[in-house]
């Protein structure tokens, strides 16, 4: 058995252990299907005000909006006290209907002049990639005789000292060294914008990056104070992480026994032989493990909280105290770990063959292998008698294409599935649920369901009628 | 002895019987091969000089030395490419031993640490490190001299040549009955072992790695040891896991009983060797012979063992320290909030001293303060109070917690008038009060 357990919190366990709920909500409103638990979202949240509090740090946490395009969760956070990072013209939109003010959302990603306009119109912080979208906003701003609008620097390519430590290229950003040139940009059109702070965004799991990237902003805003700018805060961007399983020692065995079926020591476990990146070479494992490293004993708040007590490479001080020192807030953009433990995806069995398992959704349903997270699903038998396993199998998707694999590794149940069970991919609230999709070969996309508590009861609504205000009874 | 070169010194290491009372088996006597003799403090001397050699002697002025190596290897690389006035850089996919680090930056190495796995998922990094730095020197197009460890042979000659025949020699001509090493490159090992086979084809290999979830610098995991073009699990009558924690205690052993300054790789080897050597002990009629390599010093891992064992390095208490302070005393700290403050201090003309870092005091502070950042602060006040006590003192930090707790312990030490800025330098930001960057 080479299970990849899932860690899975007493309330996702809680709504597991209720199969008459579940099959009820499937059989009314389709396989696949995807639940939102909003009301875990605040729990999330709180862990990160934690780790601010903890250093005595304050600042804004944006919730990264592409990781999810829940109503039910957005709305939940509105009801709080974080942020929303918007990246397109209709995250922007959605955010403000659900109803965090301008105040309360910074635009970031790629932007078109729609977008640009209505941040600018409506007054949210713009955290600004280039040069030449610097002065595109000042352009829309002071054609349209709208107010300053606040925005960041994004930068990028920090250098450190002494030992180089070298970064991914990174698409978004202006180079560390060109900041000059944008704060003179900054200056000349200071009747439309207002610098007040600096951003990065660094794809890396490695603290090592970010302490250098950390500490590299605060040399920019420090470069901003000297001209007697005014900027406030360091927009350190998100990538914190989920740990995914239960056990780091079914990750450790899985991992080291993927290596030896990829160099033929022992019998494939994935199909047609993939490696996750890895490939024999001469006898010798080369390539690189292209998986997310799903057990993370230090994830969320806590990567944070780690980070923030990582000495600055040259400064030797932690950075949080550093932060705290120079009085700066710390703006973060958690995606992902902010939606840990908030949803789960149903699908239904349809065929069971030998090892193969044929399933009422497809890959882009609920987008695991994607995003290079293993971690196993949850079988939910249909009747009450279980069946002896352990099995090993294939989960196979609904659409007509080789290629659609919901995993491309053998999956190790602990039970045999059988058509009607329904499968459950739990924690799969950020970024597997909708990121990708699609309405492909005309087989319907997952409908959304927010489930949650109130007046002591489970109840679920159509993710789009959810709102933080629950129905009457709960006043009576 | 007389060298005309350091080099020279490379080899000829000692073999030295660990006292039976400190290992603890009846019927094998267990040698060290002290390989952290070696001029620059490691095995990887020989490897180094064996490898290198060649490529210094047709090497152009203004070739750079290159590999991928986060310790010993870099070192003797570093030491042996500066003798001919040629740089060295070591590309490494993290260094994790903050010494070493340094002491590479001091030999004039550069250094490039490769960038950590993308959080989220690109599909189109698939490159190991190895891959990645031969790209990247092949990108950069200068004479890069490439002595590529993990898959040159000459790397497991040097221990042919060298390590493997000196063992045979001091044991009289004969091949030890088990021989056991750390698995990093393999080179020693894979040298070793085919040398000493030559006299005894019964002699047991048992290869030591790392724990996955470990780290022992100098060793590889089980996982990473396929990740190496010199491993050959052939070469091995067993391979064996160890943990950082017995590696520790391995090293703690040999340092003070033994009198062998051995970092923990050779700390790694000696527990790894004992554990299995007690297994067979006790089924043994007549004598045997066992051998584990030292492969380094300890100085290096200074800070790699106290974050494992921080009572190691536990000092005695020191005079007039925050943390001997009640919550008490804490809790009751004179404070002066922001506005009294200001009026306070243009009446009584108090000293104000700003705790916080330099850099954020000279980007922003109060007027006329003087900075003594927080660590110096502390030193100190071990040897008493450095103020008259006829001057009232204000202290000043980010939001007036680490003030509170300085302002308690100076009135416990006599001072009659220190206070501490309540809210701190934030909460005199944001009252409006004047900051000033002079």
């Amino acid at each position: 058995m080479l299970s990849l357990t899932p860690r899975i919190d007493p309330t996702i366990q809680s709504l597991l252990d209720d199969r008459d709920y579940l099959a009820e909500l499937l059989d009314a409103l389709g396989s696949p299907l995807a639940l939102v638990l909003p009301q875990r979202v605040p729990k999330n949240v709180a862990a990160f005000r934690e780790t601010f509090r903890r250093h005595r740090l304050s600042g804004r946490l944006y919730y990264a909006h592409k990781a999810n395009r829940s109503s039910a969760l957005l709305r939940e956070l509105a009801a709080g006290d974080a942020g929303a990072d918007v990246a397109s013209l209709g995250e922007l939109q959605h955010a403000l209907s659900a109803g965090f003010t301008p105040d309360r959302i910074v635009a970031t990603g790629p932007k078109n002049r729609e977008f640009l306009w209505l941040a600018a119109r409506t007054g949210v912080t713009v955290s600004v990639d280039s040069a030449d979208e610097l002065a595109e906003l000042a352009g829309i701003v002071a054609g349209h005789r709208l107010p300053r609008v606040p925005v960041t620097l994004r930068l990028t390519g920090f250098a450190s000292a002494g030992v180089r430590v070298l970064t991914r290229r990174s698409r978004f950003g202006t180079p560390a060294g060109e900041l000059a040139d944008l704060l003179d940009l900054v200056e000349k059109r200071a009747d439309q914008v207002e610098l007040t702070g600096i951003a990065y965004h660094l794809d890396t799991v490695g603290l090592a990056e970010k302490a250098v990237a950390l500490e590299g902003g605060l040399a920019a805003l420090d470069a901003c104070r000297a001209r007697g700018l005014r900027p406030r805060s360091l927009d350190i961007g998100g990538g914190f992480g989920v740990n995914y399983l239960a056990d780091g020692a079914e990750w450790e065995r899985w991992t080291t026994e993927l290596g030896q079926a990829v160099l033929g020591r022992r019998p494939p476990m994935t199909w047609d032989g993939h490696g996750y990146g890895l490939r024999a070479e001469n006898g010798t494992l080369r390539g690189n493990l292209a998986v997310y490293p799903a057990y993370r004993p230090v994830a969320g708040a806590a990567y944070l909280d780690r980070l923030l007590r990582t000495p600055a490479p040259e400064h030797g001080l932690p950075l949080g105290e550093l932060l705290l020192d120079h009085m700066y807030d710390l703006d973060v953009e958690p995606g992902r770990a902010l939606l840990d433990q908030c949803g789960l995806i149903l699908a239904r069995v349809l065929t069971v063959d030998d090892d193969r398992v044929r399933l009422d959704l497809n890959a882009r349903d609920v987008s695991l292998e994607e995003h290079g997270v293993l971690m196993d699903p949850v079988v939910i038998p249909r009747t009450g008698e279980r069946r002896a396993g352990p099995a090993g199998v294939y989960l196979l998707g609904n659409l007509c294409l080789e290629t659609d694999l919901i995993t491309r590794r053998k999956v190790f149940l602990p039970i045999v599935p059988r058509p009607g069970d329904l499968l459950a991919f739990v924690n799969t609230a950020g970024y597997f649920m909708d990121f990708s999709a699609t309405n492909a070969l005309h087989q319907p996309v997952a409908r959304k369901v927010a489930v949650y508590q109130s007046g002591g009861l489970r109840r679920w609504c159509l993710d789009e009628q959810y709102w933080p205000v629950h129905s009457r009874q709960e006043t009576l | 002895m007389r060298h005309d070169d350091i080099t020279e010194a490379i080899g000829d290491t000692p073999l030295v019987r660990i006292d039976p009372a400190v290992h603890g088996l009846a019927n094998i006597d267990l040698y060290a091969k002290l390989e952290l003799l070696n001029p620059f403090g490691s095995v990887k001397d020989r490897a180094a000089w064996h490898m290198a050699g060649p490529l210094l002697d047709r090497a152009a002025p203004g070739d750079t030395l290159v590999e991928l190596s986060s310790g010993n290897t870099a070192k003797a690389l570093a030491l042996l490419a500066g003798m001919r006035g040629l740089p060295f850089k070591s590309v490494t996919n993290r260094m994790k031993v903050p010494e070493i680090k340094e002491l590479l930056l001091l030999l004039g190495a550069e250094i490039d640490e490769l960038p950590g796995r993308s959080e989220c998922l690109d599909p189109a990094d698939t490159d190991d490190p190895l891959s990645r730095m031969h790209r990247q020197l092949a990108l950069e197009q200068t004479g890069y001299l490439h002595t590529d460890q993990y898959f040159n042979q000459r790397n497991v000659d040097a221990h042919v040549h060298g390590t493997g025949p000196e063992i045979v020699k001091d044991l009289d001509g004969r091949a030890p009955d088990w021989f056991v090493a750390c698995v990093g490159t393999a080179g020693s090992s894979t040298g070793v072992a085919r040398v000493l086979r030559q006299h005894n084809p019964d002699v047991g290999v048992i290869g030591l790695v790392a724990a996955k979830s470990d780290f022992i610098p100098g060793i590889r995991t089980i996982d990473e040891v396929h990740e190496v073009g010199l491993f050959d699990p052939g070469v091995y009558d067993a391979l064996e896991t160890i943990t950082a924690e017995e590696a520790v205690d391995g090293l703690l052993t040999l340092v003070r009983r033994c009198g062998i300054l051995t970092g923990p790789t050779g700390g790694g080897a000696f527990a790894g060797a004992v554990r299995f050597l007690r297994t067979v002990d006790a089924g043994l009629t007549g004598r045997r012979t066992a051998v584990f390599i030292v492969c380094d010093r300890v100085e290096s891992y200074l800070s790699y063992v106290r974050d494992r064992r921080p009572e190691l390095f536990g000092r005695p208490p020191r005079r007039n320290s925050t943390r001997t302070l009640t919550d008490a005393e804490v809790g009751a700290a004179p404070e002066i909030a922001v506005p009294d403050a200001q009026r306070w201090i243009e009446e009584t003309g108090a000293l104000v001293v700003d705790l916080r870092n330099p850099y954020a005091f000279q980007a922003l502070h109060l007027a006329g303060s003087i900075n003594i950042v927080d660590e110096a602060f502390a030193d100190l006040l071990h040897a008493g109070l450095p103020f008259s006590g006829r001057r009232p003192v204000l202290l000043v930090c980010p939001v007036g917690e680490k003030s509170a707790r300085y302002a308690a312990l100076l009135t416990r030490m006599g001072h009659p008038d220190v206070r501490s800025l309540a809210g701190g330098v934030i909460a005199w930001r944001d009252a409006g009060a004047e900051l000033v960057r002079d």
